[in-house]
């Protein structure tokens, strides 16, 4: 069982069973935590009501899965569908105002140096294409020019989902959903490549398709963000509703725009002193198993 | 009615170290392993009826989750 994750004794009898599960068989403070704690262990998702199938919630599943201190994380949402689960995780979250997830975390991250000087505080935004790039691209960008040291994860469905289909930034040229009936006129904002030239030292686009990548690159992302400076992420979570997929298909869509020459090709751009940072990483690691072998 | 997912324990093959369904299920603790039988089991009353666990299940060919009214 956790050591700083506890119950009061006194509450014991009246909690939910769900949240005594969390407590004993959550991973909370566990230096190993991954996708392959599924099954056995308590996931920090409790019910929601994001679609049936939607592929937000596989990504949302596998970032809290693979946030390394779950117990020392405040993440930062924003208005559209990923709000529908916030509520429902075990992770202190703040909601803000629709595009203000940024400027938000900001404060909060040199909030927290300041209340907890001795203890290494993690902070997440998570957010739509609409939040990141569009409405909020503002506050995205000026965080990343004064090299705020969070993370940033856009769930990229190329449109605006909860308010049933709008156009977005993130949205293909020539694309048509319901709300954007004659057809996106422009080319799909090249977010990574502005994240790499605005100050971002690691950058990573992909599909929530392969769980393992999706931890690999949260925990590369978070760690980074912690050490050297702010990184980003952008996944595609296809809205199956507004691109007409049924509940079962969402994991195919990810795997076709994620072939060789699709938008969604996993690409990474680490900078000089992120790649020192984890070179760092790497050798402690191969050190310790050294250590541990002999 | 409602759909919701079934595995048939006999031709599950989790105690071979399949974790497909599990893996891929958007609802979180929604499918467990049961350790002891070492099988994947539904939660049903956290089943959304989606079927992409029968979807990577039959990619697979292990066809061991079938969808049932309730
Ligand atoms: C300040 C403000 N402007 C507009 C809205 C309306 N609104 C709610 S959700 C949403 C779109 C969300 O799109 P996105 O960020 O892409 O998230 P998704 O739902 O697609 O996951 C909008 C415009 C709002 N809630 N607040
Ligand atoms: S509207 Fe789209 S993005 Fe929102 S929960 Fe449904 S499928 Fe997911
Ligand atoms: S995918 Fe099929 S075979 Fe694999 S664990 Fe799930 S039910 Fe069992
Ligand atoms: S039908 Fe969908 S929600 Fe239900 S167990 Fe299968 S993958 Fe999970
Ligand atoms: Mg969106």
């Amino acid at each position: 069982m956790a050591n700083r994750i506890q119950i009061n004794k006194e509450f014991v009898d009246i909690m939910p069973q769900d949240y005594l599960d969390l407590v004993e068989t959550g991973t909370f403070e566990s230096p190993n935590r991954g996708w392959k704690d599924f099954g056995t262990a308590t996931e920090l998702i409790a019910e929601h009501s994001l679609c049936a199938g939607c592929p937000e919630s596989i990504a949302f599943r596998h970032i809290m899965a693979s946030i390394p201190n779950p117990e020392d994380t405040v993440m930062v949402g924003s208005t559209g569908c990923t709000s529908l689960v916030f509520p429902m995780i075990a992770v202190h979250n703040i909601h803000s105002l629709f595009g203000n997830q940024n400027a938000i975390a900001t404060g909060l991250k040199r909030a927290l140096a300041v209340r907890f000087p001795d203890r290494v505080k993690d902070v997440i935004v998570l957010a739509g294409d609409g939040a990141t790039v569009d409405i909020g691209l503002d506050m995205t960008l000026q965080s990343w020019f004064r090299k705020e040291r969070f993370t940033t994860i856009c769930f990229d469905n190329e449109l605006y989902a909860n308010t049933g289909g709008q156009e977005s930034g993130l949205m293909q040229k020539g694309f048509l959903a319901k709300m954007a009936p004659v057809g996106k006129r422009f080319d799909k904002v090249r977010l990574p490549e502005i994240a790499r030239e605005s100050g971002c030292d690691y950058v990573a686009i992909m599909t929530a398709s392969k769980p393992s990548l999706v931890e690999k690159v949260i925990k590369q992302a978070v760690l980074i963000a912690r050490e050297v400076g702010p990184t980003y992420i952008q996944i595609y979570t296809p809205c199956i509703l507004e691109i007409g997929k049924q509940s079962m298909e969402g994991l195919q869509e990810m795997r076709t725009s994620e072939a060789p020459g699709e938008r969604f090709k996993f690409r990474e751009f680490i900078s000089p002193e992120a790649q020192s940072f984890l070179d760092g990483l790497a050798e402690k690691k191969k050190a310790e198993k050294i250590a541990a072998t002999t | 009615m409602y759909n919701v997912a079934e595995v048939n324990a006999e031709a599950c093959v989790a105690q071979k170290g399949c974790r497909l369904c599990i893996m891929y299920c958007p609802e979180a603790n929604c499918i467990q392993l049961d350790t002891q039988k070492m099988k994947a089991v539904i939660v049903e009353s956290r089943c959304k009826g989606c079927e992409l666990c029968v979807v990577v299940c039959d990619a697979a060919k292990h066809n061991a989750i079938t969808m049932v009214a309730r």
